[in-house]
This record gives structure tokens, sequence and C-alpha cells, in this order.
């Protein structure tokens, strides 16, 4: 999920806050890029792999660093930050909206961190404004939010709940997260507003949106801690029915294993990385003993690589079979784990999560329903792989899968009665196409009540009947008239003739050599 | 889109007064006249449909589409009520006539096909005034109150909250309204009838209350005549009925008309695949480019990006354009195109899908169509690519089928923000060359899932089939090594029918019979002197040596067999088979405690001497030397040099005794087994010296740490560790 670091860079993020010992004087913006600097430092190194990017906006906004997992860069593009004129959100909000589209499309969930003091600007281009206007607008001149990609908004507010509720900047506030689609959170500080304050409110983020989200990947009694990444983030279903969001267990549980063609690119959610990590126990037993950080991080994580990891057995079996491992990541909730190559030399262990439910997948059955082959009688697989018990049938034909009469169109009414033509003039080889299409269009007029027709298609048969030529066999006569003459009976509605279940057969004839024999 | 949404229950009402039997006066020739077969020939007159039969087909492709596009058991439970009425000449009663219920076994086009046959057309000799279309909407207002097979089931899940599950409808009406005060009757007779319904359904567990209902009134009128009925839109009538009312023309009108209203009633939008390349029948060796159209979920159009979609809306409005003169329906018609991307390889890949949906041809029987569907019915799968006047190509959707059913899949073709992970080498694990991939392939291949029918008379206590497949999972992997250098018997050929059947959850005679021959197999080997894949990874030298490769396989052996020992008898038969096999008694362990205890306190080295410990070589030689040592002096205790399965051999030479001891006392007549156990066991014993704590054991019980009460006190060896 990427990051974009909305930065307020208008004057009023230069009021210095009022400290009591007055030792230096701290800017508001000063706060704002302590509180930065730690989400940066923390990403580092907890949540790596993280595009991030960098737009600060006054009354323009302008992309500082477009989306990147350098956190050098973002670093010292914010401490060079300058300062410009007075707050116009809903153009950054639209700027934010550009960015991430262009870079990643409509799809792909995003968190829009804005950074402000919550003085949001006067007059025209000030979010009152903005939030004002909201419904006389023209269609190309819309409000950014909701974002058209699904988004979570988190504002940092440089200022105390106090200060903001003593206008109306709460509330405005409190407007736009409702606007987003009421995903996202509004973080204040607490108490003075010092460093202290602001990272403690910047490690109420950090705990909401960017810690690392470890699990434990099982296999029967093989088991790996790993990281997924990104994080899981709760799916709600239908909200009327369960109003509570569905959450990823830290339990992931392997079920079996299918093969790739059987699975065949299901739809997904969301995918994530799994990592595999060394758990710190396992550091203490090498024998680090030190504090923590970076240097013993590498070496333990040296040390790791040597020891043998459930994952990468599991990886390059998957990849050398062809195969995913179903994966069972809560009630009712499933996932596949598959070998996923980047390029010819790296590929990883990824997880794709299906949309919670008891059936995500129709050609899979019921997940609670697949059971391991020893179930089976007989290995449905077959002894040398050449079957496979998937895909599952759907109980009932869809209509382009059976031979659906429709008449909408007149050509469709009129190419059934050509094929019954068609093979009226070619009887008696063609008996059973004949009659097998007679009997459709005859089910078809009954069920449309459409019995006009049945008694023109019986008139056309019988003036085919007077065309026959003399070198005609005589069979053909017969049938001719049989076919009009049954028809005619189930345009009347009478029950004994007009039944749906009923069809018309052949009639049965002594001449010998005929197609007619065949079909009795 | 809610579980249960008005579009979870539709209920469509056919009119079936005398007037639906007039002649919808739209005109169709059938007898199309071939040039060479023309001449004398009177062709036959067109024949036109009734209003009837345009009002019933153009509701079964509705219901068509519909059944397409929705799994049958979730959203979407169709019904079908007609107004059907019979007129008995002394009074006149109408009843309706229902044609299916909310039963899943209804749900097919082919049940209602039936039954609207049974029905019949209208007979246009009634006297119209004793029917009327109420009947029908009353019905369709009791139906709609009625529990669906689903709201069943989910309410009976929810329990405690069972009233979060809603019932929400609609009604499609299909008539020939005769003014727009007869359609506000209408109205307000629906209204009615929903509230004495729920009056009723409050009381009673079968019925539930209807919230909300849309009432959809069409109104249809023959070719060339005005209409009396005027068009409206949505409005509410009350907080529980919403209504609307279209006027249409019969035939062609009217089928567009509930193409439209299918499509924004289930969200479905249209996709058109452009260039698809078929071959024609006259010219077999030409292909000409032909379109079709599908409807599916709107969804499927999510990821389309906006300047395509900009230059798809100037393509609607050049159609519009085109259009104008037919019709205003058809132009309102919006499709995005596609492009058809001819599959070059059957490989089968895993796609990065966004979303997959089902399809329904818009002109299901129309040649194009079944081609196309055919051919993915066949089993093939078509990339579709977005058609883009610059820049590089974006497949950005798939078709596919899954068992009969055809699915449009949205691939991901935006970048990746999972781009230039770090690669699996470079982590955990990662530099670890050896591990068992062939072997967990075919584990993999045997943990394969498969779908196991549902039974009805499912035993509460049975587990459902995915727990089974985690319970055999948690069996075969009870021990499982991975990697190579951590095994010795899963490289060794002659194992495999043991370790195949040993993790069943039961086994039978045979396949005892099997493991044993295994073990004798093994012994077999073991006798010949046959070498044993034993890697030497981590071990000075040429690696351990014939023998105690073997007893480093037997230990390993047994240690795969004692995790299923739980399991059954037939389990432990196996196990004891091993253990009665085996070079070494299994009692030895605890010989080899004891000696090590003593060992400990006699070496000076003071090695911590863990039996789990491996991979110390180098501790083991250092004991072995000590060991060595005091071997002149008691060679009682030599033994003791042996330890942990995976340790490397000792390079020294093992003490051969002459003395034969019989460690079991066999009793009443002697098996085959016993026999052959014996005599193993004693060639065996010829090996080494029997641990003397068995030699002066009661009843085979020796007291282990004797030593403990003669010698030192207690605190020095408590942990097993001196405290020196």
């Amino acid at each position: 999920m990427p990051t974009v670091v909305l930065m307020d860079a208008s004057l009023s993020m230069t009021r210095p806050v009022s400290l009591d010992q007055g030792s230096e004087e701290l800017q508001r913006k000063n706060l704002a890029v302590a509180g930065l600097t730690m989400l940066f430092e923390h990403m580092a190194s907890n949540y790596r792999l993280e595009f991030t990017s960098l737009v600060a906006f006054s009354s323009l906004w302008e992309l500082l660093v477009p989306f990147t997992r350098d956190y050098n860069t973002l670093q010292e593009a914010l401490s060079n930050l300058e300062d410009y004129d007075k707050t116009c959100l809903e153009a950054a909000l639209h700027g934010v909206s550009n960015v991430v589209q262009q870079e990643w499309g409509h799809a792909c969930p995003t968190q829009v961190v804005l950074v402000t003091d919550g003085s949001l600007g006067i007059g025209k281009g000030s979010l009152r404004h903005s939030l004002q206007t909201l419904k006389q607008r023209p269609e190309d001149k819309k409000f950014p939010l909701p974002f058209p990609f699904p988004a979570k908004l988190f504002i940092m507010c440089i200022a105390s709940a106090e200060e903001l509720q003593m206008t109306d900047t709460m509330d405005n506030l409190e407007k736009l997260l409702q606007l987003n689609g009421g995903d996202g959170q509004i973080f204040t500080m607490e108490g003075q507003l010092c460093l202290k304050s602001v990272q403690s409110m910047f490690g109420r983020l950090i705990d909401a949106a960017y810690s690392p989200f470890h699990a434990v990947l099982r296999c029967g009694n093989l088991t790996s801690d790993v990281q997924v990444f990104p994080r899981p983030e709760p799916v709600f279903l239908d909200q009327e029915v369960d109003p509570l969001p569905k959450h990823v267990l830290t339990d992931l549980e392997i079920v079996g294993f299918i093969e790739i063609g059987d699975i065949s690119s299901p739809p997904v959610i969301s995918r994530h990385l799994v990592l595999p990590i060394a758990v710190s126990k396992e550091v203490d037993d090498v024998g680090a003993g030190a504090p923590e950080e970076l240097e013993e991080e590498t070496s333990a994580n040296q040390q790791a690589g040597k020891a043998p990891n459930f994952c990468v057995l599991l990886h390059g079996s998957l990849k050398v079979e062809g195969m995913v491992a179903l994966v069972q990541v809560g009630p009712e909730w499933h996932g596949m784990l598959y070998s996923q190559a980047d390029s010819k030399k790296k590929s990883n262990l990824m997880m794709s999560l299906f949309e919670p439910g008891p059936e995500p997948l129709p050609w899979l059955g019921k997940m609670s329903q697949l059971g391991p082959i020893s179930d089976a009688a007989e290995n449905p697989y077959g002894e040398d792989d050449s079957r496979s018990p998937f895909p599952l049938q759907p109980p009932v034909k869809r209509s382009y899968a059976q031979n659906v009469t429709v008449w909408i169109k007149a050509s469709g009414l009129q190419t059934d009665v050509q094929k019954i033509l068609r093979n009226a003039r070619k009887l008696p080889e063609k008996t059973q196409t004949f009659y097998k299409e007679l009997n459709r269009l005859r089910k078809a007029a009954l069920a449309f009540g459409f019995w006009e027709l049945l008694k023109g298609v019986a008139e056309l048969l019988e003036r085919e009947c007077t065309l026959l030529p003399d070198t005609a066999h005589p069979d053909a006569a017969f049938q001719l008239s049989h076919a009009a003459q049954q028809l005619k009976l189930a345009s009347t509605g009478d029950s004994q003739y007009s039944l749906f279940e009923h069809n018309i057969n052949p009639m049965h004839t002594d001449f010998s050599g005929g197609g007619v024999d065949i079909l009795l | 889109m809610k579980l249960f949404s008005v579009s979870h229950k539709t209920a469509f009402v056919v009119d079936h007064c005398p007037y639906m039997a007039e002649s919808s006066r739209q005109q169709v020739e059938c007898d199309v006249l071939t040039k060479s077969r023309g001449q004398g020939v009177i062709p036959l007159a067109p024949v036109s449909k009734s209003l009837w039969t345009c009002a019933v087909e153009c509701s079964m492709e509705y219901c068509r589409i519909l059944y397409d596009n929705w799994p049958q058991h979730m959203i979407i439970l169709n019904f079908l009520i007609l107004n059907f009425l019979q007129v008995n000449y002394i009074v006149s009663d109408s009843e309706f006539h229902i044609l299916n219920s909310w039963r899943q076994e209804d749900q097919s086009t082919h049940e209602l096909m039936s039954a609207l046959a049974a029905v019949g057309p209208p007979n246009p000799r009634e006297d119209p005034e004793c029917c009327s279309v109420l009947h029908g909407l009353v019905a369709a207002v009791e139906s709609l109150c009625k529990i669906t097979e689903y709201q069943h089931e989910a309410r009976t899940t929810l329990m405690d909250t069972a009233d979060r599950v809603a019932n929400r409808g609609r009604i499609i009406c299909l008539t020939n309204a005769k003014s727009d005060t007869h359609v506000r009757m209408l109205e307000d007779c629906v209204q009615e009838t929903i509230l004495e319904q729920n009056k009723m359904a409050a009381s009673s567990d079968r019925l539930m209350p209807i919230q909300q209902c849309e009432l959809v009134l069409v109104h249809i009128f023959p070719q060339g005549e005005d209409t009396l009925v005027s068009d409206r839109p949505k409005k509410e009538v009350s907080s529980l009925l919403t209504s609307e009312v279209h006027s249409v023309r019969a035939g062609r009108h009217l089928a567009t008309k509930l193409n439209i209203l299918v499509q924004q009633h289930f969200d479905l939008a249209s996709t058109t695949i452009t260039n698809i390349p078929m071959k024609e029948e006259q010219h077999a060796n030409t292909s000409a480019n032909y379109d079709v159209e599908l409807l599916h979920h709107r969804d499927a159009h999510l990821d389309i990006n906006f300047d395509f979609l900009s230059s798809l809306l100037l393509c609607c409005v050049g159609d519009l354009h085109m259009a104008g003169s037919t019709s205003r329906d058809s132009g309102l018609k919006e499709t995005v195109t596609l492009k058809w991307c001819t599959p070059r390889t059957n490989s089968v890949e895993l796609h990065y899908c966004t979303g997959a949906y089902r399809i329904s041809p818009t002109d299901v029987n129309s040649r194009p169509s079944s081609c196309l569907t055919n051919f993915l019915l066949n089993g093939r799968s078509v990339l579709l690519e977005q058609p883009r006047k610059s820049g590089s190509k974006v497949i950005s959707h798939m078709l596919s089928s899954h068992g009969g059913e055809i699915f449009l899949h949205v691939l991901n073709s935006t970048r990746s923000t999972l781009e230039d992970p770090p690669s699996i080498s470079e982590g955990c694990g990662g530099r670890v060359t050896d591990y068992r991939i062939t072997d967990f392939g075919e584990f993999m291949r045997e943990n394969r899932l498969t779908p196991v029918p549902e039974t009805l008379d499912a035993d509460a206590s049975e587990k459902i089939p995915s727990e089974r497949a985690k319970a055999q999972l948690e069996r075969h992997t009870r021990y499982w090594p991975m990697i190579i250098s951590q095994t010795t018997i899963f490289n060794m050929q002659a194992v495999v029918p043991l370790a195949n059947l040993i993790v069943k959850e039961s086994l039978s005679e045979e396949d005892v019979l099997t493991c044993q021959k295994t073990v004798y197999n093994l012994v077999d080997m073991e006798r010949k002197n046959d070498p044993l894949p034993i890697s030497t990874v981590g071990s000075r030298g040429k690696g351990p040596k014939r023998d105690e490769q073997y007893r480093i396989m037997w230990n390993e052996l047994e240690t795969l067999v004692k995790t299923h020992v739980g399991g059954s008898d037939k389990h432990q038969r196996v196990l004891d088979c091993i253990s009665a096999c085996r070079s070494k008694p299994p009692e030895e362990e605890e010989r080899k405690k004891r000696g090590r205890k003593r060992e400990d306190k006699e070496d000076k080295s003071e090695k911590n001497c863990n039996k789990d410990t491996e991979d110390k070589s180098w501790q083991e030689s250092e004991r072995l030397k000590g060991a060595l040592d005091r071997e002149k002096e008691e060679q009682v205790e030599s033994e003791v040099i042996k330890d942990s399965p995976d340790s490397p051999e000792p390079l020294n030479k093992k003490p051969r005794l002459e003395e034969i001891q019989l460690p079991e006392k066999a009793k009443g007549p002697v098996s085959l087994l016993t026999m052959w156990t014996n005599r193993i066991t004693v060639a065996n014993s010829r090996k080494h010296q029997e641990f003397a704590g068995r030699i002066s054991s009661v009843n085979n019980k020796a007291e282990l740490y004797q030593h403990l009460k003669d010698e030192n006190g207690m605190d020095l060896h408590e942990n097993g560790k001196a405290a020196r």
C-alpha cells in the first residue's frame, strides 16, 4: 500500500510553539518534520518495502519526491522544505489524486498522511469554503474526495484537539474523513506542543498503519515465522449482515495443495509477500546477547540464512511443481501461497487472499469440502496424474452451454426455421436432426405461446412435401406430413398434443434401408 | 452490493388477460426463399407475435441473462408469476398461477419454459371484465414475504442477530394498463397488500415482512398504436414501496427495454470483444473478424483507466449519432471495447487477477457468440487488450471458462507495489542449498485436495474434509527433515514403502507386513554391509563407519515410527519390529545415559554431554578419547561412545566380545520373529559388550544413577553437569 505524505508548507506552519523554558524557538513546521522523520526512520527499518512519496502544498502543490523506497531522499527533501503562502487543501488533494493514479492506477489501495497545523485557509480555496460549495459544483470541478482509488486518510494535526475545536476546523476535518468513506483517522497532539508529544502522535500512527504484520506459517508440524507485507487489511463483507470486519489471523495454516492449472488465475482481493523472519528468541540462542539494532540484525540474519527455513523449502517445491498451497487465514477465509518470479533470478513466496466466504472460487466448490485425496475411493488425479477433480461443474448449465432458443431478433427465428427446412429436404438421411430441430422449435413455441408459428411451420412442411422431386425417397413424404400434422395438433393447445415434455417422434414406416430404422 | 438487496428476489408478473392475445403487429418473415427455389412458390405469410409472446420471451431473456451472471444459490432467486385466469361460466372467478418457487431447483430457464408451456397463451374470447393483473400483483407481494433458502441459511447461522437479514424485493409487472389512473390504482393495491402481508409475516416463522419493494410496471402496447400510459421515473410511494412506469411498444423495443432494465437492476455492464477471427462457412480458408457483445457485472470495468474511458465516451456519442434515426433506446447502449489476442501457447500461468465475473452473451445464439463461447468452453483462455492508438499494448482482461461457466477475469495492468522484493535466497534459510525440494514436491502431490461431496447424513463427530486435510498434513510432517544432510532414511529407496505407509491414519494387516518386510530388508542390507547414503557434511575424514551408519539409520527410523505409535496398535507393531530387529536395542539409550553420567564424573574434559546436541563431533571424539583410555580399565563402559543418532562415527575400533548374552527371555513357543530377532541379537551382541545395568537387572529393570548414592553428594550432579 503506497503512502503519500502531504505536507502543509503554508506560512502558518512557521508559527512558533510557545515553550515555557524559552530555550530554543521551535516552529510547528519543526515539529512536523520531527514527526515525519520518525515515521521515515521507522519505515526504513521495519517497513522497508513501502513506496512513499512527498507532496508539499500551500496555495499550489508540488511533488517533491516521487514514490520511492529511498528514505534518505525523502528525509533530505523534508529538511530542505521551504515556506510558502496560504493553505489550499482542495488543490492539494487533487494533486494527490493525480500522483497516485498516474503511478498505480485506480485499484491500488493507498494511504495518505496529511500533516497540517489545522489552519485550513480563509475565503476561497479554504477547506471551509470547499465543503460549503460541495453540492453546487459542475461535473468537471468536483471535490477530489472520495478518491477514485481506495484510500485511507490519516490527518496529523500539529495542534491539540482543544485548539481545533475552538474553531470549526475539527468539524471540517471530520467532514473530510466522512467524504473519504470514513476510512482513516484524525490524530491530534496530547498535552503541550513539544517534540515528545509529536513523537507520541506519530507513534500512534505507526501503530495504526505501519507496524509490521508477523505471523506463523504452518504446514502440519512444519512452521516458519514470517512477515506478511503489506499488512493484510481488515475486510468488511456486508455491513448489514455482519458489521464486524474480518481480520487475517496470525496463524496461517496450510490446508493442502492444488495445481496451478486447477486453481486457474483466481480473483484475489490483495497480494502479500511472505518473508521468513528470524525471531528474536533465536537471536538470543545464537548468543548475540547485546541491545538490538542494525548490526545485530544483520548478523542474526546471516545466521538465519544458514538455518533451514520451511518457507524456502515450500517456495522451492511450489515453483518446481507448478502448484499453489491453499492457506486458511481466518474462519471461512482462504488464500493461496505460490512462487512469484520478479525477474529470472529473483523469486519470492507470495500470498494472495481470496474474498472471505465459504465459496470464494466456484470452480473449487466449498473450501470446507476440500479434503485429502486419500478420502476418495480412487485417486481423483488418476494414477498417472492425467485427470483432475477440478473444475467443478455448476448444477445448472449456463445459457451458452445449452442449446437455448431466443427469437427476439427475427434472424434467430428465421435461422431456426431454415434449419428445419434444410433438413427436411435431405430426408430420410437427416431424419434424426430434422426431428431434433423440429422439437426444439416446438418446445420454444409452446413456452412462448406462439401457436401461430406452429401453424406456419406446419404449412411450410406441407408445401415442402408437394415440392419433393420424383426421385425423393418415399419415406420423406411420410415424415413431412406426419411432422406437419403433429405441429398442427400442438398449435390447438389441446393438452394431449401440446405437452412441453412431449417430443414428436419419427413416424415408423416399412421402408427398409432408410435412416428411420436406426432410430427405432 | 448488499447480500439481501432488492435484487435478491425478483417476482415477474405477466398479464394473462385476453387483451394480451392481441397481435403485436410486428411481423416476422420466417419463410426466406432462396433464389434457386423461388420460382412458382408462394411464400408463407409472415407470422406475428402476440403481446403475450413478446412479454414472455423478453422476460425469459431477462431471466437468462440473470441466471448466466449470478451464482445459482447466492444473490438472486427469480420468480415468475402469471396472472392467469380461469373463467367459470357462472361466476367469473380469476386466479393466478405461480410458475415456480424460490427453491434452487426451480431456478432455471428450462423449468420456467416448461411451466409457461403448461399455461399457454391467453384466450382472446374470455371476458376481459373478469380478469385483472391485480391478482398477480397480490400473489407477487405474498411471494416476496416467503423466505428463500439463502435467507433461511443466513438467519440460521446468524442466530441472535437474525434480524440483520433483510427482506427486500422487486416486482416486474408486464401488463397492458388502461390509463395513468389504472397505474395508480395498481400501485395503491401493491402498497396495501404489502402492509397487510407484513402484519401477517410478523407473526410467522416462514414469512418475513418486506422492508423495501421496487415495483417496475412495464406497459406494453402494439405497434402503430398510441400509448395511454405515460412513462414515469422512479418515485417513492411510501417508505416501503417505490414505483416506476415504462411505456413500451411490443417487439424489439420491449426487448431493448428489458435488456436495459436487467443491466440496471443487477449492476451489469457491456463489453464488446472485437477482432475475433472466425472461419467463414463458405470459404474455409479465409477468416473474417467478428464482434461479440457480452454482459457482466460492471465491476469488471473498474480498472479501466480514464483516458481510455473518455475515448470510449466519444465512441458512444458517435454511435448515438449514427443510431439516432433508429431509436432512442438503442442509443443508450454503452459498451467497452476490448481486442481479442489470439492465444499462442497453452501453458498454464497464474495471472494476477483482481476480479472474475460471469458473462452472458447478449445475442446468445448468433453464430459469432456461439463460436466464441464454444471456443472458451473447450478450455482455451483468451487475453483481451485495450485498444490504444499509441503506446505499448495493455492486456487488461482474460476470458476463461471453469467447468462450463465462462468468466471475464480482470488482470492487473498497473505498476505493482510489490516490485523488486528481496529474493527468497537473501532471507532466512536462503543460503541452505540442500533442501529436499523434490521430496517436498512429492509430499505436496500426496497432499493435494479434492472436493468431497457433501453428505446429508453427515456424522457430527466426523471432521469436515478440510480439517481432515489438515490432520493428514500434521501426520505426514511429524518427522520431516527439511534438508538432505539431516536425514538418512529419506535418502534410501529401501525405506520408501515403510515411510509411505507409516503416516497413514490406520494400517491394514498388509501394510504392517510391508513395513515389516522393509525392516527385514534393512536388516539384510546391514548384514551384507551395503553402503548407506549418509551425508558427510560437517564431519571430518571419510565420515562414519558402516556399522555406525546403520545405527544412525535405525535411530532415525525409530524416531519416525515413534511419532506415529499413538495412532494404533498396528503402528506399535511396526515399532516393535524395528526395536526387535535393529542391531541396537532401545534399552541402550538408558545405558548410554548412565554411562555418560559416570563418564562425566571421571572425564576431566567436563564436556556437557547433552544427548540432543548434534554436530558436535569434536566433542564426541574428545569424549571418545577419554572413553578409550578408560576402556582398558573398564571395558564395561565402552558403549558410552555411542551417542546421538546424527553424530558421526568415532574413528576407533570397537571391542569384539565373545560372550553371548540373550537379552530376551523367550517364554512359550518360539515364533519365527523371535527366532530371527534372537539370532540378530546374538549376532549383534558379539560386536559389543552387554550393558552392565542389564546384566545386573531385575526383570529387565535396572536402577539408574546408583553411583550417586555411593559417591559424591547430590549437589554436584543435580543437572547432570559437574559443578566443579
